[in-house]
Order: C-alpha cells, then sequence, then structure tokens
C-alpha cells in the first residue's frame, strides 16, 4: 500500500478507475446482447405489482387486526391502545416490570412528549444523538429498551417501517433487548408496495440512508431448523398502535 | 473444479453423492428440513393466492430488466455514486478479491465481520482476507457455525442444514473454551453475545445483495436474525459485494420480489427485516457507515448473457425453493454437487458460470429432469430443459463419453428403423434365456449392475405388442362398434380446435 | 377420422398388455386405434443425454408414422412428453418444424384423450381393490396430466382410492440417469416404495411404464407384494 497517498487521493483514483472499467463492464453488456447500449428509458409494462393486486384494500379495522394477527403469529405483541397518554403508561409498566436501567429513544416531538425521565426516575433515558460527545452506537448496545415511531407500517406483512435521520438512529430499532415501537393508527397500510411506491415518489435524492421494514422479532432457524427468537436484534418487540 | 475447504471428498458427483448416501445423519438432516421449508413455501403459496399470476409478473419483471441490463445497471452505478457511494467493477472474482483487499489495507482493518453472501462464496474472500491478517467473521448464525467448521454452505438459505444440534454444540463450545448444551437457546445466546462484541469493534462490514433498484441506487437485503442490519450500521466502512444481475428498476417492482423471495425460501410473508440502504450516513447522522462501496461482480455471469439456452439462469432470486423440491439434493445434500451454488440451480449455474465443458455433464447428469425444480421457482427458470441443453453441449463439444457415444450411434441406427428394432426385441429374448428365473432377471453384473443393485428386472414376453397387432387388430374389426354421435363430434371439435391454434399440455413454452 | 397408438418402447417390448387394454378399451367407444408399424422410440433417452442428432433421426422416423393421423395417443406422458420436445430439436428447419408443431399438437396422453377429448370419465368399471397413484413427472409437470386420471378413478365401482404420500417426488427412473446415478436413483426409488407400502394398498397405478417398471422392480426386489398396473389395464380388466 502506498502510505504517501491520503485516503481522498486514493479514492479519487479508485473513482477514475472505475468510470473507465464502467465503458468496458456495461459495453461488455451491451455487445453479449447484441445491441448499442440503450439510453432511453425501456417501456417496463409489467412495473409492480399485478393490477388486481394493487386495488386490493382493508378498511382500518381491518388493517388493525390483520397487522396484530401476523405480528403474534410471529412472535412480536401488539397493543391497542387509545392515547399517548396510555402509550406513556404501558412504557412505565413495561420498564418497570422488567427493570430496566437504561432505555435509548428517538428524539421526536411525540416521545419527548411522553417525558419518560419524570415516570422513570430511577432508569437513564438517553435521546438519540443529542451529545456529539457520545459514542450513540455503544450507548444503544448497552440499552435494555429502545423506543422509536414507526413511520409507515404495512397490515398483510405485519411491517413497520423506520427510516433513519439525524434524530433517528437505526441502532435504538436492533441494538436493545427490548424494542418498543408506536405506530399512530392512520400510518397503517394495507399492502407493502402502499410503502414503496412513496420511495419511488420522493426519488433517490430525498431518500434517507436507511429503510427499513421490521416484521417481528430477530429470530433463526439454523440450528436443526429450530426456531430461536433474539439472535441478534431484538428478541421482545411491542408494536404499540394508538390513535 | 476448485472446491471449496471441507467440501465433500471424491472427485466427481458420482463419489461424492455415494458419501452422502452412505451418512445416515446428513439425508435425516437435508430430508427433515428441505421438507420442512417445502411445506411453508406451499402453504403461503395458498395462503397468498393467485401465485402463478404473481410467479409470471415476477418472470416478467426479471427477464425485462435482464433483457436491458447495461441500461439498469447503469442507471444503478450513476444513482449510487450521487448516493455517495464507491462503485467499482470486476470482471472476475480475483479483480473483486483485490478491489475488497485494496480498501481493508486501506482502512488498515483488523477484522471484517459479514452477513451472509453467496458471492463472497464464489471469491473464497475469506481466505483472502486472513492472508493479509484480516479476521473475517461471518455473522449469520448458520455461517458462524460452518465457519467454525471450516465447511462451505451446503444450502443457499440454511447453510449449515447438514449439521445437527451436538455437532454444533461441539463446535461451539471449542470456540468459547467452555462445555455448552446442546440446547438452541442455549447455542444462539452464546453466539450473539460472542458476536455482538464483534459488530461493535470491526472496521469493515461486508454484506451480499439481494437485490439493487436502478433508480434510487438502492441496495436491498432480506434476512431474519439482524445481522446484516449490524453489518450496514457499526462498522464505518461498508462493502457490499453484488452480482451485476440483481437490479430492478424500482420499488414497486420489489414489491413483487419480497413477495416471491421469502415464501419460495422459507414459506415466510417477509423476512423479519428488509432493509434497503442508499448511500453512506448521511453527515448528520450518528450511525451507518461513513465510507461504502460496493463492487459489482461479474465472475462469470455474462457468459449468459445473450445466450437464448441460458439467459434465464440471471433471472433467479437465490431463495433456495428449487433444492427444497429436488429429490435428488434431498437425499445427497449440497456438498456432493462440489460448487458454491447447489442443488438443480447449482448443477447447472456451476459448469455455466466456470464455461468448464469438460466438468459439464459430471453435475448435469444428477438429475432425473422431473421437473419439481421449475414448479418451485418462483421466476419460472426451466432448469430441467437447461439440464439437458449443458449434456447436449458436451456431447457437441466432443466431450462425450465413447461407450455412450458408440451407444447413441447405435441406438440411433436401430431405432430409427422399425425392422432394425424388431430385431433387437428378437436378440433380447434369446439372451435373457441364460440369465432370467421365473420371469425375472436379478443378476447383478454388466449393464445391469446399478438397476439390479435395487430392483428386479422383468423378463421379455413371448410377444412383443408388433407381433401381436395383426391378431388384435382383426378381433377389434370383428366386433366393430359403432361410434357415438357424441364422442364424433367431440372428436371433430377437437381437431377444428386445434387449427385455431388451441393447444392442450401445459409446458412451459 | 385417424387414431393412431403410439405404443412406446417399453410397452411394446415388455408391456404389450398396456396396448392391448388401450386398444380394447377405445374400441368399446367406437374408436379403433391403427397402429402404424413403422414407429420406433421417441428418441427420449438421446435426447436427454445430449445426442439431440441421434434424436432427430429416431424423432422423424416419428414424425413420418404418424403423419397422416389425426390423432396420436400413447401409454406414456414422458414420450408423449418427448413429442412436445420434437419442435425444440427442428427450430433450425422450418418444414420439421411445422411438421413437428403438428405432431405436437394432435398428440395425447392416454388419459387425457379419454377425458378430455372423448369426455369419458365413467368407463363402468368395477375394481374392488385398494389402489394408489403416483403421478410421474413428466406426464404431470410438462403435459399437465393431473385431474385426468382422478376423474376416472373415482368413477371406478369398488375402487378404494388411498392417495400416495409424497406423490409427486419422482420415483428415481430419469432413464439414463439410473444407470449412471444409479446409486441416487436406488435411494429415490426405495424412499417411493417407502411411501407406496405406507399407503397399504393392493395396487400401485400410473400413467407411465418406465416408472412403474422402476417402483414395481424395487417393490418386488423387497419382496413386497403390491400389484403394479397401468391405469387403462385397470380399467379394461374392471369392464372386461
Amino acid at each position: 500500500m502506498d502510505t504517501t497517498k491520503t485516503h481522498e487521493e486514493w479514492l479519487r483514483e479508485m473513482e477514475e478507475k472505475s468510470r473507465a472499467k464502467q465503458k468496458t463492464f456495461i459495453g461488455g453488456i451491451s455487445s453479449k446482447l447484441r445491441r448499442p447500449m440503450v439510453d432511453d428509458a425501456p417501456p417496463h409494462p409489467f412495473r409492480g405489482s399485478p393490477d388486481f393486486w394493487n386495488a386490493y384494500e382493508w378498511n382500518e379495522q381491518e388493517r388493525i387486526n390483520r397487522f396484530t394477527d401476523n405480528f403474534v403469529s410471529v412472535g412480536g405483541h401488539v397493543q391497542r391502545l387509545e392515547t399517548m397518554e396510555e402509550v406513556r403508561g404501558f412504557i412505565t409498566d413495561k420498564a418497570n416490570e422488567l427493570s430496566a436501567k437504561y432505555i435509548v429513544r428517538q428524539n421526536e416531538p411525540e416521545l419527548a412528549g411522553l417525558n419518560l425521565e419524570d415516570e422513570l426516575p430511577d432508569a437513564r433515558i438517553s435521546v438519540w444523538n443529542t451529545d456529539p460527545e457520545q459514542h450513540w452506537k455503544a450507548r444503544s448496545a448497552e440499552a435494555d429498551i429502545g423506543v422509536v415511531m414507526v413511520d409507515y407500517a404495512a397490515a398483510y406483512t405485519s411491517s413497520m417501517v423506520v427510516l433513519s435521520s439525524k434524530d433517528k438512529g437505526r441502532s435504538v430499532s436492533l441494538l436493545p433487548t427490548v424494542l418498543i415501537a408506536i405506530i399512530p393508527v392512520e400510518r397503517i397500510k394495507t399492502r407493502l408496495g402502499e410503502v414503496m411506491v412513496q420511495f419511488d415518489e420522493s426519488g433517490r435524492a430525498n431518500l434517507p440512508a436507511g429503510i427499513h421494514f421490521i416484521s417481528g422479532p430477530s429470530r433463526s432457524s439454523d440450528i436443526e431448523n429450530d426456531l430461536t427468537i433474539g439472535v441478534h436484534g431484538p428478541g421482545v418487540v411491542y408494536a404499540l398502535i394508538v390513535g | 473444479m476448485s472446491h471449496g475447504p471441507g467440501t465433500a471428498g471424491g472427485a466427481t458427483v458420482k463419489e461424492r453423492a455415494d458419501l452422502a448416501l452412505n451418512n445416515e445423519f446428513l439425508r435425516k438432516a437435508v430430508k427433515f428440513t428441505t421438507e420442512r421449508l417445502k411445506n411453508g413455501k406451499l402453504k403461503a403459496m395458498e395462503e397468498h393466492g393467485n401465485w402463478e399470476e404473481w410467479r409470471e409478473r415476477g418472470r416478467q419483471i426479471r427477464l425485462h430488466t435482464i433483457a436491458h441490463l447495461d441500461y439498469y445497471l447503469n442507471m444503478f452505478v450513476e444513482n449510487a455514486r450521487a448516493n455517495g457511494v464507491h462503485v467499482h467493477f470486476a470482471e472476475t472474482a480475483q479483480e473483486a478479491v483485490d478491489i475488497s483487499l485494496s480498501i481493508a489495507e486501506r482502512k488498515s482493518a483488523k477484522s471484517v465481520v459479514k452477513s451472509k453472501s453467496m458471492v463472497s462464496e464464489e471469491l473464497h474472500l475469506n481466505h483472502a482476507l486472513e492472508s493479509i491478517g484480516v479476521e473475517a467473521i461471518e455473522t449469520d448464525l448458520g455461517e458462524y457455525i460452518i465457519q467454525l467448521a471450516g465447511e462451505v454452505p451446503s444450502h443457499i438459505i440454511i447453510p449449515a442444514i447438514h449439521k445437527n444440534r451436538f455437532q454444533i454444540a461441539d463446535l461451539l463450545s471449542e470456540d468459547a473454551g467452555e462445555k455448552l448444551e446442546a440446547d438452541t437457546k442455549i447455542l444462539a445466546g452464546y453466539v450473539r453475545r460472542r458476536l455482538r462484541a464483534k459488530f461493535l469493534e470491526a472496521d469493515i462490514g461486508m454484506t451480499g445483495c439481494n437485490f439493487a433498484i436502478a433508480e434510487t441506487g438502492s441496495m436491498v437485503l432480506f434476512e431474519n436474525e439482524g445481522n446484516a442490519r449490524m453489518v450496514t450500521t457499526l462498522p464505518k466502512t461498508q462493502i457490499t459485494l453484488m452480482g451485476m444481475e440483481r437490479i430492478i428498476p424500482s420499488w414497486a417492482d420489489l414489491e413483487v420480489m419480497a413477495t416471491l423471495l421469502p415464501r419460495s425460501a422459507t414459506g415466510q410473508k417477509l423476512t423479519m427485516y428488509m432493509s434497503g440502504i442508499t448511500g453512506p450516513r448521511r453527515a448528520e447522522d450518528a450511525d451507518g457507515p461513513d465510507e461504502m462501496h460496493i463492487i459489482i461482480v461479474d465472475n462469470g455471469r455474462s457468459l449468459q448473457l445473450g445466450d437464448p439456452e441460458f439467459q434465464e439462469l440471471l433471472n433467479c432470486i437465490r431463495c433456495g425453493a428449487c433444492l427444497n423440491a429436488c429429490p435428488v439434493y434431498r437425499h445427497i445434500g449440497g456438498h456432493a454437487y462440489g460448487g458454491t451454488y447447489s442443488g438443480p440451480i447449482g448443477a447447472v449455474l456451476t459448469p455455466s458460470l466456470q464455461k468448464n465443458i469438460a466438468e459439464w455433464d459430471d453435475i448435469a447428469n444428477a438429475s432425473s429432469l422431473c421437473g419439481a425444480c421449475y414448479e418451485a421457482c418462483p421466476v419460472k427458470i426451466p432448469l430441467h430443459d437447461m439440464l439437458v441443453y449443458l449434456r447436449r453441449r458436451k456431447v457437441e463439444a466432443g466431450y462425450g463419453n465413447k461407450i455412450e457415444n458408440a451407444g447413441m450411434k447405435g441406438f440411433a441406427t436401430l431405432l430409427s428403423k422399425s425392422g432394425r428394432f424388431n430385431t433387437v426385441i428378437k436378440l433380447g429374448k434369446i439372451g435373457q434365456k441364460f440369465i432370467s428365473r421365473g420371469g425375472e432377471i436379478r443378476l447383478k453384473v454388466g449393464p445391469l449392475a446399478g438397476w439390479n443393485t435395487y430392483r428386479v428386472t422383468p423378463t421379455l414376453p413371448k410377444k412383443s405388442f408388433r407381433q401381436q397387432w395383426g391378431t388384435l387388430d382383426a378381433e377389434i374389426r370383428n366386433g366393430l362398434q359403432e361410434m357415438s354421435p357424441d364422442i364424433k363430434k367431440r372428436m371433430e371439435h377437437a381437431i377444428k380446435d386445434r387449427a385455431k391454434g388451441g393447444g392442450h399440455g401445459h409446458g412451459h413454452n | 377420422m385417424k387414431v393412431s397408438l403410439f405404443i412406446t418402447c417399453l410397452s411394446d417390448a415388455i408391456y404389450p398388455r398396456v396396448g392391448e387394454a388401450m386398444v380394447r378399451l377405445l374400441a368399446r367407444y367406437g374408436v379403433t386405434l391403427e397402429f402404424p408399424t413403422v414407429q420406433t422410440c421417441c428418441g427420449q433417452p438421446a435426447f436427454n443425454s445430449g445426442y439431440w442428432k441421434e434424436a432427430r433421426a429416431t424423432a422423424k422416423t416419428i414424425i413420418d408414422a404418424f403423419e397422416d393421423s389425426d390423432f396420436v395417443i400413447s401409454p406414456s406422458g414422458s414420450c408423449t412428453g418427448m413429442i412436445h420436445h420434437y419442435p425444440k430439436l427442428f427450430e433450425d428447419d422450418p418444414a420439421m418444424l411445422e411438421r413437428a408443431l403438428a405432431l405436437q399438437s394432435k398428440s395425447f396422453e392416454f388419459t387425457q384423450f379419454l377425458v378430455n377429448v372423448l369426455g369419458v370419465t365413467d368407463v363402468g368399471a368395477s375394481f374392488p381393490h385398494k389402489v394408489t397413484y403416483h403421478p410421474s413427472c413428466h406426464g404431470s409437470r410438462l403435459l399437465g396430466v393431473k385431474e385426468e386420471p382422478m376423474a376416472l378413478m373415482s368413477k371406478v365401482k369398488g375402487l378404494e382410492f388411498v392417495p400416495l404420500p409424497h406423490a409427486e417426488d419422482c420415483c428415481g427412473f430419469g432413464g439414463t440417469f439410473a444407470v449412471k446415478m444409479s446409486d441416487i436413483s436406488g435411494a429415490m426409488v426405495t424412499e417411493k416404495s417407502d411411501h407406496v407400502k405406507e399407503t397399504e394398498a393392493e395396487v400401485l397405478v400410473g400413467l407411465d411404464m418406465a416408472c412403474l417398471m422402476n417402483i414395481g422392480g424395487n417393490l418386488r426386489y423387497r419382496n413386497e407384494p403390491v400389484r403394479v398396473m397401468h391405469l387403462a389395464e385397470l380399467l379394461y380388466e374392471g369392464v372386461k
């Protein structure tokens, strides 16, 4: 390795190589396909799901029921709550029940409004990315409970979708032992596709770095096809449907 | 053919298969798990409904993307760069290894945590990393187990399908330096603790790529354990190895793949985690990699492009459904195939990626051509036809077996004329006089040895059908029955229908 | 209308009784089968082993043999399935391709013809035995013959049908596969026979003598007293 180069210089060199190679690599594909490189978007008549599926929709109660059934069937827990007051009560009870010493939560106004710090004076509660000196990944790894707001949900597969940002760490839904995810009821769609098309519509430049669909607790069947829960990600997941 | 360490010994599929067939535990374990996965898939298909329409849609999306791969790959690359990703191209396995190693060196990496990647298995990357002093750690539970055992995966989805929990307990106990009970919970709990530390201290996270979305430059990972999320969230540098055919145009298309892949692989509605990663962390984010590399790998894939008999191989979404449906795989397991990919897809993909004509026949022969793989495939790849094409190309290239060559020439000579066919039957009747007992042949010698190790061969009857035909025909015509008008009408209708192009039999054409 | 019997090698040489059952059964509906004696093998062993030049030679013999037939009926889904591969064999020969397509469109496996063309499901048979059925791969997967045999068996008086566990699994025959990979094939047929035994059926019925010779040969080897027969034989025995 040439240590006299700065890393930036090295990356630039690699980029130049890559751009040169791109021409031959992709040109090779065109010639294998026996035609010149296509510049215009080819018509794609089969884009996305079949029409009958795109028309498929459940009403709100059905969405809640199906989400709940699916999520429970894969080992998750669901609570149907009316207000954020009830959410506060649930989290407080759960934290006490589990003797949680350390909780990490996303930096979102709905979560700030829960005032967990007042409710749980014995627990250390930290708010994601509020202190540049903190090692936030390590903080999340120590946490007993992670608390997040869910951006979207899809009832058909019981998936909760969380997007990353400055205030929303990917680690918060991943590293703690227990995950508590709050789903405002109006964010529950019927199909995965209803969520996915929004990413097409918003376009590349507006996508966050991490988009995560979470459909239950971490699991593995790698040992004798015997199901184990909580292999790397949270083994206990609560979905709180509110509103 | 090169095989990785730990591959079952034996130079040919037949030899490796014999080893597997004599391993009662292996056969039971593989049978048990493939059956569970297969039944899970059937249940999921039925529950979801309209499976044939979904399958057809999946196939069309894959066909379209591969037919315009240059366009979509270019688009993906431009968008990924715009997201801040460093994109690299590797025509060969060696180039991909070199790029990976130079990134690791540049980062002065001590360890790399990896989530499951079949491309990485193609490259034998772990050994390359270790050769420059970088620890490579597989973090998928099954992959971690077989890495400890010094083996390679024997199933695309369940890499350690061939190991039981006592064998696993032994491996993990040695790793832990203490005796661990052969209890799934205890074993998985140990791996969780052990790898948690590795995730947090690793310099590089390395992943495969299930799908790459051209329009947004995002890469998508499906997984159940959360290790792929760890690998893409915690280390400062992320390297993604991506087969150049992994592209789909849009997120809308991802819904179709997300419908087909988990259901076909494990019978799940969706894996517990599906992540779309669009570039490295944003400047203001507090996790995610600072630097992200995607290495786009050819390694033999372009050999199938523009080849009408094999291009559809590139449609494969690596679900493993063909392995679970295959009766041959069930009996011999993955290692008998001797390559990175096993089962029906491996039998076609391995020789296709290697363009190694001399080796083709051996693997391609390990199939009864029953078509269960095609029926199970969520994107309808006609693997059973491709196996025949491979066999044909080997013969055409002059690598046919000499005895078989002579036999097949004789076959054509004898069977293109019915008179000669009659002679064969007559000779057979004379021959069998010496070896048959009570209308059966049980002798285990010569060409009958393999067959008669498991079966009894029937003898030829006194008269073949064609020898009886004259008498039978005369008797039938004697007592001829009038055809009913209804039957006559139906037959005439069938002929008319045919002229209009109405077919019957629904093969895959 | 000319309806021809495509006897297939195995039924010609080893199991002529299957051809006879088809001829006699169809005669009851006024369908008189013709037997063009120039026919030979469909060419599948050569085709599947990659010897397409040789397969073309026999395919041409078959195409010639049935040129003037309106229907070509065989007792094997696999051999009729092979005829469905003929267009691929002749894809570079337009004149032969056209003839191959014509033959494909008029070729039927026995139960396809009986049920889908003639519209017959109740042949008036009686067969008071416990019967299980192995759906051969090529018939069921390549030709899509799935419902037809079920419809026919459901109308046979006294027939007690027992489903075969894992019925859709290949029996392990696979033509030259059984010779080249004899131990894998042996493991497959052993498992198949185990499943047949589980059903406690007296009779195993199928639509392809190659698979039945394979399974039957294994059952016989193990001295299992299961009678193995083609569905045409069963139906004919039931109406005799």
